[in-house]
């Protein structure tokens, strides 16, 4: 465990000074997420001009909705994002020989071998955002915050799962970028509260497609009373996506056949 | 068109897979807006004209699309395989653009059925007789956007990454284009400036035509917007191709 924290610090390092090395890559991966953020919060505000209520939730709430789907999405561009994007280009130039040679977790390697630095900024727009949208609510308890330290990584490890199941389709069918993109439709569901599904939608976006485990999840905790039962759900959910995507490399591996050789 | 149809898997994602399941998101959305805001009509339109208009729109938004072929024409300039194509006869642009547009083409044909079956399913209001039409405009809007997407590229000359600003590019879109929500639900300052731009016309008023949201005034204002938008993108593309090609040295490959 030692041997990979130590790995991904020296991965971290690595990826800060190459991408300083690109300024101008650095600057626009900020603008990007700024597009992005705009962008939802210009839709919500744009609905809830028409309607006071969206499912459950009023604009306050919606608001603490998207800090957290900000801070999240943060963690999960500045970890992940970068690493499953490519991954599709790395089978098919024959970069994963190299990989696969290394005396290390070949999906660790895959997954988390390049971060991306520059979101760091964006991460502190989105802390403050859902610092922002938080003190709007007028009896929000503070406390409620120590949720978020396992419910946020429970969101990332399942976003993380099937998205790397999704990306790993690259080792088997070569070229998959549209089935990539298709990953960012259904993402969209988790876009959007939760409490506005139907009820079999709900339990399909926080079980068998955990984008509601995002922000869906951990807003419910911090804008109304802890639910256990949603708490445990995440946590077996997020367990189950981790142990299905390393099953899923495993077998997806038996197809590559090494482009470059 | 042919290399595309090698990867048949991605092919078929891309025209059926993908817009089946967009539409079903779109769809699933708005049933759900609807029923959690608890209103007949937004904005004076009902549920009925807003899923026309969520499957319309991920239909048209997948069809003007660009990343693929921007990524691929950027990975050209970057590895300076494009040195292979700058011999050839014929220029970068038409190289790509040509392929493009016959994807996009082979893509409509297929994938047209999946907003065409839903409409038939969910009894949806559309106009057929603006069908085509709209089609036509969505297609002239498509030499603008890759024109743009051309300009995006050839900044792989003089940058080293632009993998950023195709994303960038690709939010603003996103959200100029009413591919996230109508323009119409904007204040109708904004909505009209959004429309006085050439973006509109990948979604919002190719859809809004057919739907019924409005006219033939802001049909006509479409196809302006993208004359203009093609000549001022086009100008911009031979300048920054200029440029890049006068200091690319043609050492990546």
């Amino acid at each position: 465990m030692m041997k990979y924290l130590r790995l991904y610090k020296a991965f971290m390092i690595a990826s800060l000074k190459a991408d300083l090395e690109y300024r101008m890559n650095f600057v626009s991966r900020i603008v990007t997420d700024i597009f992005w953020y705009v962008a939802q919060i210009v839709t919500f505000e744009a609905l809830f001009l028409h309607t006071d209520k969206l499912g459950s939730w009023n604009l306050a709430q919606t608001r603490v909705f998207l800090g957290l789907l900000f801070v999240v999405d943060a963690f999960y561009m500045i970890m992940l994002s970068e690493n499953l994007d490519k991954m599709s280009d790395r089978v098919r130039k024959g970069e994963m020989d190299l990989l696969l040679a290394k005396p290390v977790n070949s999906q660790f390697m895959m997954s988390l071998q390049r971060a991306n630095t520059a979101i760091f900024g964006n991460l502190v727009m989105g802390l403050a955002w859902l610092i922002w949208s938080l003190s709007q609510l007028p009896d929000f308890s503070w406390p409620r915050l120590f949720w978020l330290i396992v419910l946020v990584p429970c969101g990332l490890i399942a976003l993380y799962g099937i998205r790397f199941m999704i990306s790993a389709t690259a080792v088997i069918f070569t070229r998959s970028e549209n089935l990539q993109y298709m990953w960012y439709q259904l993402y969209r569901l988790g876009m959007r509260p939760d409490s506005i599904y139907a009820p079999w939608l709900k339990f399909l976006v926080v079980t068998l497609l955990p984008v509601g485990l995002i922000a869906s999840v951990p807003s419910r905790f911090l804008l109304g009373p802890p639910d256990l039962g949603a708490f445990a759900l995440a946590v077996f959910v997020a367990g189950a996506f981790l142990w299905m995507s390393q099953r899923f490399w495993k077998y997806a591996l038996t197809f590559y056949t090494s482009a470059s050789s | 068109m042919l290399t595309n149809l090698e990867y048949r898997l991605n092919f078929l994602t891309d025209a059926v897979l993908q817009p089946a399941v967009t539409s079903m998101i779109e769809v699933t959305l708005w049933f759900a807006l609807f029923a959690g805001a608890g209103v007949a009509e937004i904005n004076g339109f009902g549920l009925n004209a807003y899923l026309a208009y969520a499957i319309w729109s991920a239909f048209m938004a997948r069809l003007t699309s660009t990343w693929m072929y921007e990524f691929r024409m950027a990975e050209e300039i970057d590895s300076g395989s494009i040195n292979s194509l700058l011999t050839r006869p014929f220029s970068f642009f038409e190289y790509y653009m040509s392929q493009f547009m016959g994807y996009k083409t082979i893509t409509t044909v297929v994938s047209l059925l999946v907003p065409l079956l839903t409409c038939w399913i969910f009894d949806l209001t559309i106009i057929w007789d603006r069908l085509l039409p709209a089609l036509a405009l969505v297609f002239y809007y498509l030499l603008v956007v890759q024109t743009l997407s051309f300009i995006v590229a050839t900044l792989a000359f003089y940058l080293n990454r632009i993998h950023a600003l195709t994303v960038a590019k690709n939010m603003g879109l996103w959200l100029l284009s009413g591919e996230l929500v109508p323009l119409d639900l904007f204040p109708e300052g904004i909505k009209n400036a959004l429309t006085w731009l050439p973006f509109a016309n990948a979604v919002y008023i190719p859809v809004g035509y057919m739907t019924g949201r409005f006219g033939p005034d802001l049909f006509l204002r479409g196809w302006i917007t993208a004359t203009y938008g093609l000549i001022f993108f086009g100008l911009l593309a031979v300048l920054s191709w200029k440029r890049g090609v006068a200091r690319y040295a043609g050492t990546g490959a």
